[in-house]
């Protein structure tokens, strides 16, 4: 990847040199088309005249508007917000620098709304970590025009790391929990319903706290579990009975209460909510199930639990940046609660049904397949990003990459599933490249696992069949490409009746079939076509 | 570690280069060029917890000045 980077001073040091080109010192004549990605990082100059430089800084805004029209909008641009590093007021009441850096750090986050390709970093976070002395170096700003502190390079580089995690989207889906000392304080066996710190005083005003954040982190996507030795009698009955009790059933996806050891639960949550070990985050007051689960299960995080009560704020606020925040959250992501535990759901029903035909026709399910447009494209975008499971050639885009793509006559269909539990949104796209007037190739196939073991792969991609053989298609080729964790799509192509062409050494696999008969697709799925 | 064999270890991790030895300088070493001055410089300041003036940081051109620079610095 190569990255082009606006700047007015030397940062070299902290983007290092590996595939990074520079413009010159606040020099937007040349804005590279050849580049994967643009950084507009600039620093507040120093200069005492404090009208000259709130000017020069209120010229920054057109400056970035300029670049931005001349580069390439499909390809990501992420700008840094301006910190004043050494903020300096002849008088008292001079507030021109500060309004003109509050003005520049408005004007970027109106672009990041209105320019797909454009996010924004808050520089602050970092920044606010130090204290004036350590942030700036004036011998080496004055030998090299760096004002932020050389020194903190290897603090910038991991901090920068992380960020850019999160703006592709990568987090760690699934939090669980123990319960006694760690949601509440106190043991529930012993000290009953309403004997559990919680509520009230310190310290149960700080569980409540705590509970009440996991809550907001829960509606943003994160999928809660409780993996906890207790009685579920109990539980159930905290639950229900005390007064301030934040989280409860309706908010945890999966539920291990019982005396078996925690690895075995937390293997078995892995498995009945479809996620890898890798995804998942334990908290657990108790030091021997921490060790325990670093031992035997070392994919899951295990982060250190809190001596304190009032130190689970600070500990909730670096759970989520260490391994819960991302750029930006869709409404899939909020409703992702909710669907995990419909299909905690349909799986207890399944287990009424004598056969999955039976079963299958009861979930009344309604498949809606719908045009790239819009409106679905960062959702279209977001899942090549996150799916790894059922994904025939994991091809990771930007929604820019998609719309650049649907400007070249690619098509591209997603598709949206309910049943009567509940509405899973859009999980499933589907791209497809003309090769020629009646060839098309399948370039990226992929569903959510939240939507698997129903058939609907297949009922999806035989209607995508049907549909370009309407529009007189008469070939298909695709591709399957091996990675760690899409084995059980290996030979999905050889079940939906497709002939191997080719496998090369690395394990790929190439199909082609052609368009010959309508496909018939099971009606228990009511299919729309939008 | 003696320090001749420390001062290369740096220079390796900030020029990104696996073959530093001990007659490299500004001439002959490309890597060496005025931004990586500085990094060496830097490193050098945390790695022995020493605070070196801008004057003896522009006299560093070579590995055997860096040694001698360092001597004077180092207890």
């Amino acid at each position: 990847m190569t990255t082009f980077v606006f700047r007015n001073q030397t940062v070299e040091a902290f983007f290092g040199y590996d595939g990074m080109t520079y413009s010159g010192y606040d020099d937007i004549s040349m804005v590279p088309g050849e580049v994967d990605r643009y950084i507009w990082f600039y620093q507040v100059p120093v200069n005492a005249d404090s009208a000259q430089l709130a000017q020069e800084i209120e010229s920054y805004s057109s400056k970035l508007d300029i670049v931005l029209s001349a580069a390439d909008a499909s390809k990501p641009f992420v700008v840094f917000s301006l910190v004043n590093l050494f903020p300096m007021r002849l008088t008292g009441d001079e507030t021109a620098v500060q309004q003109a850096v509050t003005a520049f750090n408005d004007h970027i986050a109106a672009l990041a709304a209105s320019w797909p390709n454009v996010k924004w970093v808050d520089f602050s976070e970092f920044t606010a970590r130090y204290d004036a002395d350590t942030l700036v170096n004036w011998k080496y700003y004055l030998m090299s025009q760096t004002l932020l502190n050389p020194k903190l390079a290897r603090d910038f580089q991991s901090w920068w790391q992380r960020i850019e995690g999160e703006l592709a989207l990568q987090r760690k889906k699934c939090l669980i929990l123990d319960l006694d000392n760690t949601l509440w304080g106190g043991v529930l066996g012993e000290d009953g319903v309403d004997g559990i710190k919680l509520g009230g005083d310190y310290p149960g005003k700080a569980f409540s706290y705590w509970q009440r954040s996991l809550l907001q982190l829960a509606q943003n996507g994160v999928i809660l579990a409780v993996c906890s030795k207790n009685n579920e009698p109990d539980v159930e009955e905290a639950w229900q009975h005390n007064p301030f009790m934040v989280l409860k059933r309706e908010h945890f996806s999966a539920l291990r209460i019982n005396w078996q050891d925690k690895a075995t639960n937390i293997r078995e949550i892995a498995s009945e909510l479809n996620i890898g070990l890798d995804s998942m985050v334990f908290v657990d007051d108790n030091p021997t199930e921490r060790e325990l689960i670093k031992q035997v299960l070392p994919q899951v995080e295990v982060p250190d639990f809190p001596a304190k009560p009032y130190e689970l704020m600070p500990f909730f606020k670096q759970l989520v940046e260490k391994y819960f925040r991302i750029y930006a959250v869709t409404s899939e992501d909020r409703a992702k609660t909710e669907q995990y535990r419909a299909n905690a759901m349909r799986q207890a029903e399944q287990s009424h049904f004598a056969d999955l035909e039976s079963y299958l026709y009861s979930l009344d399910m309604q498949l809606d397949i719908i045009p790239a447009d819009e409106h679905n494209l960062p959702r279209i975008a977001q899942m090549t990003q996150k799916t790894n499971q059922f994904n025939l050639t994991t091809r990771r885009y930007t929604e820019a990459d998609v719309q650049q793509r649907l400007d070249q006559g690619w098509r591209v269909f997603c598709m949206s599933v309910r049943d009567r539990f509940g509405d899973s949104g859009i999980t499933a796209t589907i791209f497809l490249e003309p090769t020629d007037d009646t060839t098309v190739n399948i370039d990226t196939l992929l569903l959510s696992c939240r939507i698997l073991g129903k058939g609907i792969e297949e009922a999806f991609i035989k209607t995508v069949f049907n549909l370009l053989r309407l529009d007189g298609y008469r070939h298909i080729t695709a591709d399957y490409l091996p990675t760690a964790k899409n084995g059980q799509t290996a030979d999905f192509y050889d079940r939906m009746g497709m002939t191997l062409e080719a496998t090369d050494e690395a394990g790929a696999k190439h199909y082609s079939m052609a368009l010959s008969d309508m496909f018939e697709i099971k009606n228990y799925y009511n299919i729309r076509v939008l | 570690m003696n320090l001749e064999d420390k001062v290369l270890e740096i220079m390796r991790e900030v020029f990104e280069m696996e073959n530093v030895t001990t007659d490299a300088s500004q001439k002959n070493c490309e890597r060496w060029d005025s931004l990586h001055h500085l990094s060496l410089a830097s490193e050098l300041e945390e790695a022995f917890d020493i605070d070196l003036e801008p004057e003896e940081i522009a006299d560093m051109t070579d590995f055997s000045r860096v040694i001698a620079l360092l001597e004077t610095k180092v207890k």
